[in-house]
């Protein structure tokens, strides 16, 4: 950048050197000493309005410091400190204006360690009518309302292309499209819109060179972009393609299952003493590849129940596999007809070799009916199963949900300094 | 965020073959208890086994000698 030619006064109140960089665009100045606001216009800069307020700020980024933005060097001319006043609480930004004598004039607005790197518009956006939340539309992006104030300039630094007082009041309408947000002032005279772009607070401290490291920012701001917003959508993505796997795993599984069918013998029991009931069940043969047995007990039980100790035992590696089923079944009518229990129990053995086989099975029937039981025991080989594929759906799921709602929790965190903000249980 | 996705990708994968291979195999959630060398003669005196679980008939199962 062609340094730009300035010129250099002394205030007239404190006597400190004031530096004019913007020239004729200058309105007014504000001393970097006393914080008087002079008449930029006048030669002798006559003072306008003396600094009584209570509180100084110091810009974060000093005056004349010159930084590159968007590939244009441009220096920090002028700073203030706007506030408005929510619900009683008083909000503060500052702002910085920034000269090219080129590129003209750009805006860096920072609250709570958040920067926007701000530019007017030269179109008005387009607003959009209807429903509880305005629109407006700018370069093909739609912008929602975010927050209507009363922003007040609270105090002053530097040279500004506009007659700038403290106490200045302008009527303010914010509309965000992360990371963008379009703002409006308005005051009697004008009505300006400018776009402000989220920047990260290293941006700004790399395009000026500031020494140290920037504030972290505080919470979510209005256009704060989520880093991990496409996250949770990619990752969305990425599961619905697995999911659409286990499913067709699933169908495959439910086609290919063998089912073979290796036992089905009916049996009956009437004693009530189990240590004479054990019997053993003819040797069947478990052929193919390592997979589970599933047993499916189906009994004729009334008002009673049945205790199974079953035992599936290799007849030549003397290998057993030991599980006791309990069987019961109760029904009547008592202000109308109710059941509980079933007649029908089923198990799966896992992992279970090929080979030679046998049933021990030694039932032990309840006493609460004298009738005996018959049942059906039935043996299968290679049967599908459910649960795995619920289960490795449902830790699939586990990354999306949890990036979602991250996504969601930093949607709330953004929409709580608004005039939207979602009811807390303390609101309610 | 992309380092992120990968991971996902690869537990992906990884779940999917884990549950190819469940299937396969025949896994379970439950396992019976599994006991070794039951002697030939249980097939001709069954009354002689002594399972791992017996039920008292207070609905408590009691693990056998």
């Amino acid at each position: 950048m062609v340094a730009p030619r300035v010129k250099g006064l002394n205030c007239p109140r404190c006597g400190a050197a004031i530096e004019l960089r913007s020239g004729e665009l200058a309105q007014t100045v504000a001393c970097p000493s006393c914080a008087a606001i002079l008449d930029a216009k006048d030669p002798n800069l006559r003072v306008l309005q003396e600094f009584t307020g209570k509180m100084r700020y110091q810009p974060r980024i000093p005056l004349g410091t010159r930084g590159t933005l968007k590939g244009d060097q441009y220096e920090v001319i002028g700073f203030q400190v706007r506030g408005i006043r929510v619900d009683d609480v008083d909000y503060h930004w500052s702002e910085y204006l920034l000269w090219n004598p080129y590129k003209g004039f750009r805006y860096l607005t920072e609250y709570d360690g958040h920067w926007n790197d701000v530019v007017v518009v030269k179109n008005t956006p387009e607003e959009k009518e209807g429903g509880r939340q305005p629109t407006v539309g700018y370069l093909g992006e739609t912008f929602k309302h975010f927050q209507t104030a009363t922003a007040k300039t609270q105090f002053v630094l530097g040279e500004f292309p506009w007659e700038i007082r403290l106490g200045d009041t302008a009527e303010t309408r914010d509309f965000v499209s992360p990371p963008h947000m379009l703002s409006e002032e308005r005051t009697a005279d004008e009505r300006t819109w400018s776009l402000g772009t989220y920047v990260t607070p290293q941006y700004i401290w790399q395009a000026f060179k500031l020494p140290g490291t920037p504030p972290a920012p505080r919470g979510v701001y209005a256009d704060q972009p989520d880093a991990n917003a496409a996250g949770a959508g990619s990752l969305g993505k990425i599961f619905r393609l697995f999911a659409a796997i286990i499913v067709a795993l699933f169908v495959v599984r439910q086609i290919t299952a063998r089912r073979d069918l290796v036992l089905r013998q009916v049996y009956s029991v009437a004693s009530h003493n189990p240590d004479s009931t054990a019997f053993v069940t003819p040797v069947f043969t478990l052929a193919g590849r390592t997979s589970n047995v599933r047993l499916t007990l189906e009994t004729d039980l009334e008002n009673n129940w049945a205790y199974f100790s079953l035992a599936l035992i290799n007849e030549q590696t003397g290998t057993a596999y030991d599980m006791g089923r309990e069987v019961s079944y109760y029904h009547g009518y008592d202000d109308g007809a109710w059941s509980e229990g079933s007649r029908t129990d089923r198990a799966t053995i896992p992992t279970v070799p090929s080979g030679h086989y046998y049933l021990r099975v030694q039932p032990e029937l309840g006493s609460d009916a004298e009738r005996p039981m018959n049942f059906l025991l039935t043996v299968q080989r290679d049967m599908p199963g459910v649960a795995f594929f619920v289960l490795a759906l449902g830790v699939l799921a586990v990354p999306p949900l949890f990036a979602t709602f991250r996504h969601h929790a930093f949607e709330q965190m953004r929409w709580r300094e608004s005039d939207y903000a979602p009811l807390s249980s303390d609101d309610e | 965020m992309m380092r992120h996705h990968l991971l996902y990708s690869l537990f992906g994968v990884l779940l999917i073959a884990t549950l190819a291979m469940a299937e396969w195999r025949g896994w379970s959630l439950t396992r019976p208890t599994e006991v070794k060398n039951v002697p030939r003669s249980v097939r001709d005196n069954p009354g002689s086994y002594r399972p791992a679980y017996l039920y008292t008939g207070s609905g408590r199962y009691l693990r056998g000698k």
